[in-house]
């Protein structure tokens, strides 16, 4: 085998891989599939094709295929598209794995774009991009190589080493100017029929839900993956706040699962109002990131009001209502893959719940307790707290306690029948779920109203805001206080609150997602709105300027900088391209005539010779005595007339003088037709 | 039928034009029959301002075709039969002592004339030659510090012996540029020869040539011409010509400055028989060969026929390899 032929194939089979990857990476494929493509890879890049010789079987093997996913998809255990993709797949390894020809080597790139497309409809994410871009460059670099060893003659080193420099050259400037295309316009989200559009890393992983069983989740705490980002007005300006984000509480305890008392789902509006706000409220600008997974709207502890929501889709952006459920939780009417909402929230401290807003039933619910609980509680309890009757204090002073008295874990022990007693006297480790509820239930024994409250803890600080991670979801207690409302207790370790992921994979992850949401934003949503800001941001308003010395004597950010540069490099481009078109001999209207009148003679089999004008054409017809020349001869005069006698053809003129070409050849098929000499040998238009 | 020298009309058209041209073609064609392609040629360079070198064996019509064309186009006339001993002031004239005033006074040789018919040519030597030649390019003579402008239009219509060398002084190559056009008659068809035994009953055959034109038609016809439209690209296609003869291996000279320049006029001329007032690639292919077969130096010096025959061959070769503008 050839040298460059080696490297052609390995190029050509890494490509496929590539776009492979980029329907991978949806999550979505079927295991099967990605086993059996990756191990025809595999092959196909040590050179061994085992179905070189076998084709018609493994494409019988193929056929079979076909109709199982076809049965599967009628069934509706498949998604059409999720089996077109993993079919797609097949058809490349099959191929992958055939005999090296150049038919073999086009459907393998064809299989690939179609791999592509898959992956598109799959999912529009980062990953998908750059498998994309990576895809391109192999399968361009290949089939440029294939048709440089074409033209070598067999036998000849094929002269790699020269042709990769040019290569790789044009490549990349194709690269780059798609990229300037694709940055440049706005468009429609494009991966638009795909059944879902996945988190890039996996589903989503916290979850809001009507009830909460103790024990039955809580091992995502050392998931980096960052579920909300908010920007906070007026900004903390901390590098980490410690500050609750709730999602929504629970009010009764049935001794293994919290729930609510009532249940009663609010109308949905575009603003809802939890509680009295005064003029000193936090605005917070949230966004609930892919991996967030729920409908749940999260505030900073104590929401005042929740509206603006707007929900993102594949088909775009649009904006939907909200409503109240129980527990204080507010929910999207609509799921999406991510959304944005405004939420102002009470400062910390500030009084806010009165015990008589809340209905009866839920004034008894927030001194339930479970009919089957430990007596040991209540008397533990009362131990701890030794006479103390004010709520907030007996529950930080029970809190104290627990956080002394018991350890933190994310082993859980699975079900058990009483999982309180087991925290308190058994086991004497847990995770936060753990602490609030034993805090909740002994303020209860003790006839202090309490309730759970789930959501976020922390926040960290990035670029123009805060973000939370999945492992920062947390639970702690609500302790009502006569004449303040609800106050936030949280009896577990102040350590153990965050999330507990390893710092470097945080770090990973932030990057990642930044990203993420970077192409997210400045790709797959990137608009004529987004445009004009980049625009605006480079080019600042003079009044602005003026206005904010400050602001003006800043250097531009980044992104200026790079929407810049891009802009110079797309403008260098359309340049270049611009005065190649302009400064190349553009064929003249007359020219063109000319061009039609040939083609239109040519369907009549007359034919210029090489080199001839159609003036020369039009004399030599006219010595023939041709039946056409005395139709063409007006048309020659006019061309000669447009194109060396500077007076150009009028507006539908040209059309007009070849209608009666057209006719005079139409004319004289029918002649030669009825004359019976030959086969008519015009066409009748 | 003698017809008054018409005035040309007072707007001058190609179409007026065409009809001067055929008109004086029409009676050449009287008296030379059975060429209209040739007489066309001698047309055509006479109203883009050009010399005329006809090569031919004796015989054919070369003095009679000069003598018709003067006529047709109401040209005053002189035929010089160039001989060995011919000398310039034999054809430029010469300072005449008067006794009476006691002074030199000038008088005209026989180029004195609008139409000056140089029968062979070749036959002078070379210093009688080039006085000739001189006029031709400069359209005024010179002698003893006088100039003394020729005649307008003023046109030589010169023939040179191509079998019958011997005893000849071959024109330079650079004297050659002086003309538009080198062409041969060559022998009739054998019906035209025989319809000429039949039909000619003694009468000179300049007896049916009527004057159909005049110098002042003929003047308006060639200013008409010479202003023709010639477009970007066909100026830019003559050039390309010219540099694929400069280019082409058979060749040891090229097209000069001078044989474009002629090539356009020709060109004009050429465009005006279709009543065309722009020049086409196709006019600039028609006058191509007779317009630059002469003015090309063949890298094998052979002379004569052949290398005249060599000379079109090369040039229909460029001309079919040099792509016309579209």
């Amino acid at each position: 085998m050839r040298k460059g032929t080696r490297l052609r194939l390995v190029l050509r089979d890494l490509g496929s891989g590539f776009a492979f990857g980029s329907m991978a990476v949806s999550g979505q494929l079927p295991v099967w599939s990605l086993a059996l493509y990756g191990l025809a890879l595999v092959l196909a890049l040590m050179n061994t094709r085992p179905f070189a010789n076998r084709v018609k079987l493994t494409a019988l093997l193929l056929l079979a295929v076909a109709v199982t996913l076809g049965t599967n998809v009628l069934a509706g255990s498949l998604n059409l598209v999720v089996a077109a993709c993993a079919f797609a797949g097949l058809i490349s390894a099959q191929r992958l794995l055939s005999t090296p020809d150049s038919a073999t080597d086009g459907q393998v790139h064809l299989s690939g774009l179609l791999m592509v497309a898959g992956g598109a409809a799959l999912s529009g994410e980062l990953i998908y991009g750059l498998f994309l871009i990576v895809f391109g460059v192999m399968a361009s670099i290949a089939l440029a190589l294939g048709v440089v060893e074409a033209a070598v003659p067999e036998g000849e080193p094929v002269p790699v080493r020269s042709v990769m420099g040019p290569l790789a050259k044009g490549v990349t400037f194709a690269v780059l100017g798609a990229v300037a295309f694709f940055v440049l316009f706005p468009r429609l989200n494009w991966n638009m029929i795909g059944p879902t559009a996945s988190p890039g890393l996996g589903v989503a992983t916290a979850g809001f839900s009507n009830s909460v069983r103790l024990g039955g989740s809580g091992t995502i705490k050392d998931n980096p993956r960052i579920v909300l980002r908010a920007t906070l007005t007026p900004d903390p300006e901390r590098d980490s706040l410690n500050a609750y984000w709730v999602g929504r509480t629970y009010d009764v305890f049935d001794g293994q699962e919290w729930s609510n008392a009532r249940q009663t789902p609010g109308p949905f509006e575009f603003m809802t109002t939890l509680r009295p706000g005064r003029d000193n409220l936090i605005h917070q600008r949230m966004e609930l990131m892919p991996a967030y997974g729920a409908r749940t709207l999260v505030a900073l502890e104590t929401p005042s009001r929740l509206g603006n929501a707007f929900i993102n889709t594949q088909r775009g952006s649009r904006r939907t209502h909200i409503s109240e459920q129980g527990g204080g939780e507010v929910r999207f009417r609509d799921s999406g893959i991510s959304y944005t909402y405004e939420a102002y929230s009470l400062p910390p401290g500030s009084t806010g719940d009165e015990v008589r807003d809340l209905p009866p039933e839920e004034q008894d619910a927030l001194l339930s307790i479970p009919a089957g609980l430990d007596v040991r509680v209540a008397q533990t309890a009362a131990r701890v707290l030794n006479g103390e009757r004010e709520p907030l204090a007996a529950a930080q002073k029970l809190s104290a306690w627990l956080q002394r008295e018991y350890k933190y874990t994310l082993e859980l022990g699975g079900d058990v029948a009483d999982p309180v007693a087991d925290f308190l006297f058994q086991r004497k480790e847990g995770h936060c779920e753990h602490f609030a509820t034993a805090l909740t239930l002994m303020l209860r024994t003790q006839g202090m109203r309490a309730r759970l409250a789930t959501g976020f803890f922390g926040g960290e600080r990035v670029t123009g805001g805060y973000v939370i991670r999945a492992g920062d979801a947390h639970a702690w207690t609500h302790v009502f206080v006569p004449g303040q409302g609800f106050v936030t207790v949280d009896a577990t370790p102040p350590s153990h609150r965050a999330s507990q992921s390893s710092r470097l994979l945080e770090q990973l992850v932030s990057l990642y997602e930044a990203v993420e949401s970077q192409w997210r934003n400045a790709v797959l949503e990137y608009n004529f709105r987004d445009q004009m800001d980049a625009v605006r941001t480079v080019f600042p308003r003079k009044r602005h300027a003026a206005k904010n010395e400050e602001a003006s004597s800043r250097t531009p950010p980044p992104r200026a900088w790079g929407a810049a540069l891009l802009a110079a490099a797309a403008a260098y481009v359309l340049w270049r391209t611009l005065s190649r078109y302009l400064s190349r001999e553009r064929p003249l209207e007359a020219t063109r005539f000319a061009d039609a009148v040939e083609t239109m003679l040519a369907s009549a089999r007359v034919t210029r010779a090489d080199g001839e004008t159609l003036e020369a054409l039009d004399a030599r017809l006219g010595k023939e005595r041709h039946p056409l020349a005395p139709a063409l001869a007006p048309l020659t005069r006019r061309y000669l007339e447009a194109r060396f006698g500077g007076r150009p053809m009028r507006q539908g003129e040209a059309q007009q003088l070849l209608s009666t070409l057209r006719n005079a050849v139409a004319k004289e098929a029918q002649r030669v037709a009825s004359e019976g000499k030959r086969p008519p040998q015009a066409r009748a238009s | 039928m003698n017809q008054p020298a018409r005035a040309l009309s007072p707007v001058p058209s190609p179409a007026n034009a065409r009809s001067a041209m055929e008109r004086i073609a029409t009676e050449l064609g009287r008296a030379v029959q059975g060429k209209p392609t040739q007489l066309q040629l001698v047309v055509t360079s006479l109203v883009a301002g050009g010399h005329v070198l006809l090569e031919d064996v004796p015989g054919v019509g070369k003095t009679t075709l000069a003598e018709a064309l003067a006529k047709a186009c109401g040209l005053s006339f002189a035929r010089i039969q160039f001989t060995a001993d011919l000398m310039p002031s034999d054809v430029l004239g010469a300072q005449v002592f008067h006794a009476q005033t006691a002074t030199f006074q000038f008088r005209p040789g026989p180029l004195f004339r609008q139409l000056v018919l140089a029968d062979e040519l070749n036959r002078a030597p070379p210093r009688t030659q080039s006085a000739l030649l001189e006029a031709m390019a400069q359209g005024q003579v010179s002698l003893d510090g006088a100039t003394h402008a020729l005649p307008v239009p003023f046109a030589v219509v010169a023939t040179q012996n191509p079998v019958d060398f011997s005893g000849t002084y071959p024109l330079p190559d650079s004297q050659l540029d002086r003309f538009m056009v080198r062409m041969s008659l060559g022998h009739p068809t054998p019906e035209v020869e025989a319809g000429l035994l039949v039909t000619r009953d003694g009468t000179p055959p300049l007896d049916a040539v009527s004057t159909v034109s005049g110098p002042e038609e003929l003047a308006s016809v060639r200013a008409f011409a010479a202003a023709l439209r010639l477009d970007a690209s066909v100026a830019d296609y003559v050039v390309r010509l010219a540099t694929a003869t400069r280019s082409h291996g058979d060749l040891d000279r090229g097209a000069s400055t001078r044989a474009v320049l002629a090539l356009g006029a020709a060109a004009r001329a050429n465009a005006l028989w279709d009543a065309r007032d722009f020049v086409t690639p196709g006019d600039v292919r028609a006058v191509l060969v007779p317009c630059w077969s002469h003015r090309v130096l063949l890298r094998s010096a052979v002379q004569g026929v052949s290398a005249r025959d060599e000379a079109a061959h090369l040039l229909e070769e460029i001309a079919r390899k040099v792509p016309a503008p579209r």
